[in-house]
Formats: structure tokens, C-alpha cells, sequence
């Protein structure tokens, strides 16, 4: 496995971005994400893309929580559900 | 331990596992079916149905397997079917290929980070919930599946019923679909003259 080793060492800036959100998502195999994070702690040209893309979907993970289901709609399921057969 | 309620008398078991394993995630499939119907009246509608179908099929679900993604895959064919009524054709199948081949070609480097300073101005919280609600259905669900709803990408594809390669690629298109939505708006905002006058 060192062949690997040698290979994400030469991983470079275009590499890195175009990979970001896969990184992001945890999406890579441990080798690239071990050699994204060892280059976005040491270059300046790609933490702040890295930063905002990872403000960015922070921001669309947050926009979850605002919609819980109307008190109707869940009256309405267990009705449902009841006439179906359901004890609740 | 497998409880089925095909038969006439329910069994209690299946139905307590019912109610405890699947009805917690009633917010959750009432989110997802609004993301996708974008209409309250019809995500009722789709939700009341998903769990009906749900409630029906509970033999099929696999104890200790995710319920919420087995519970959205419903939705998602509650939903294609009540489109299908609707429009005997479904908006997501016309222009697929154009809209896949459009995702796939997407791969340009991004640039939308010269935007960072002006998209920090933005309240995104609403920007984005109006973005993702502007977008092409294909790309939105994808969006919803994995960024707002926290799905890895092999999860998503099998609630959508597609290859991971297409969530991905819908998935990237999406965002940056997103993004260029959230520069209009802070363009509309005011924020970038404020912005270059900084530069
Ligand atoms: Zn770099």
C-alpha cells in the first residue's frame, strides 16, 4: 500500500478543489481524504474555497428543521392508520 | 423476530414495531414529501398515503434495516404515481437526459467562491429555502436527500432508484445551481457593489 502513499502525495490544488464536496460528504476513500486534509491544512490557495463550500453546506443543512409536520397532517395519519388496523 | 400484519387478525408485535419504529419519522417524510410536491395541500395527501402503504407493507420492512429510508422510497412512489395522475407524464422523465447530461457536464473548477464575502452577507437560511425550491425537480431531490437530509449518496440513490454516479452528479449540479441562486440574490440585495468596494 505504500504505492498509494507516493500517489496522494502528488495530489494538487486542481485535484483538490474538484474534489471538495465529495470530500466534504465523506464520500472518497481514506487515502484521498487523507490527502485532501493533509493539503487544505497547509495551502492558502484552497482553504477558503474549502471554507466557503463547507459554510455553504452547513447553511443548506440547517434549512432541515423548519418544516415539522402539521398537527393536522399527523391527526389525520393516525386515522388512517387506525381505521387500517392500528392501535394507537 | 418477523410480525406480519398481511393476515386478517394484525399482529400486535408488527404493529407496536410500527409505531415505534415508523411513525417517528412522520416530520421527516411530511419534509420530504413537501421538498418534492411543493404544495402543503398535496404533501397531506402524500404523506397520509406513504403511510398507509407503509402500514400495509411493514412485513416487507427489514427489522434493524433504516426505516426512514425505506418510508421515503414510499414517498417517492407516492409521489411519482400522483404526478403521473396528474400530468399522465412526469415533469422528472421529459427532459431527463438533457438535464443528466447537463449535470455530468458540469464539472468545471468552481469560481463561486469570489462570491463568499457577498453570499456571508446573505441570510441564507431563506435564500436557500426559496433557492431549493426554484430548482429542477431532479436535482432538488437529490439536494434535499443528501444536504438537508443528511443521506450519504448510496442511500439516496436507492430511495431514488438510481445509480450513485447520477446522485452525484445531480447532486453537484444542484449545489451549484444553488449557489449561483444565492449571487442573484445578493447581487439583487445590493450586496455586491458593497462587496467590490471593499476589494
Ligand atoms: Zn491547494
Amino acid at each position: 500500500m505504500y504505492l498509494t502513499v507516493t500517489q496522494t502525495v502528488a495530489m494538487d490544488c486542481y485535484d483538490v478543489v474538484r474534489q471538495l464536496w465529495d470530500y466534504l460528504d465523506g464520500e472518497l476513500t481514506d487515502e484521498s481524504m487523507d490527502a485532501i486534509r493533509a493539503h487544505l491544512a497547509q495551502c492558502k490557495q484552497c482553504y477558503p474555497q474549502f471554507d466557503f463550500e463547507r459554510t455553504f453546506l452547513e447553511a443548506l443543512a440547517a434549512t432541515r428543521r423548519e418544516h415539522p409536520a402539521p398537527n393536522m397532517v399527523r391527526r389525520k395519519v393516525l386515522a388512517k392508520l387506525r381505521k387500517a388496523g392500528l392501535e394507537v | 423476530m418477523t410480525g406480519t400484519i398481511s393476515s386478517a387478525e394484525p399482529d400486535r408485535v408488527a404493529t407496536r414495531r410500527f409505531e415505534v419504529e415508523a411513525l417517528p419519522w412522520l416530520d421527516d417524510v411530511y419534509r420530504f414529501a413537501l421538498s418534492m410536491t411543493r404544495d402543503e395541500s398535496d404533501a397531506d395527501d402524500v404523506v397520509q398515503e406513504t403511510f398507509l402503504r407503509a402500514y400495509r407493507s411493514w412485513h416487507t420492512f427489514e427489522p434493524g434495516s433504516e426505516c426512514r429510508k425505506w418510508l421515503f422510497t414510499i414517498c417517492r412512489n407516492v409521489f411519482l404515481r400522483l404526478r403521473e395522475r396528474e400530468r399522465r407524464r412526469v415533469d422528472y422523465g421529459g427532459d431527463d437526459a438533457q438535464l443528466e447530461a447537463l449535470a455530468s457536464a458540469q464539472e468545471s473548477v468552481g469560481s463561486i467562491a469570489e462570491h463568499a464575502d457577498v453570499l456571508s452577507r446573505v441570510d441564507l437560511g431563506p435564500a436557500l429555502e426559496r433557492a431549493i425550491g426554484e430548482l429542477p425537480e431532479v436535482f432538488r431531490s437529490a439536494v434535499v436527500l443528501v444536504d438537508v437530509e443528511g443521506m450519504a449518496y448510496n442511500e439516496a440513490a436507492s430511495v431514488l432508484g438510481v445509480p450513485v454516479g447520477t446522485i452525484r452528479s445531480r447532486l453537484f449540479r444542484g449545489r451549484r445551481l444553488l449557489q449561483e441562486a444565492l449571487v442573484i440574490f445578493g447581487r439583487d440585495a445590493g450586496l455586491t457593489a458593497q462587496a467590490s468596494c471593499e476589494v
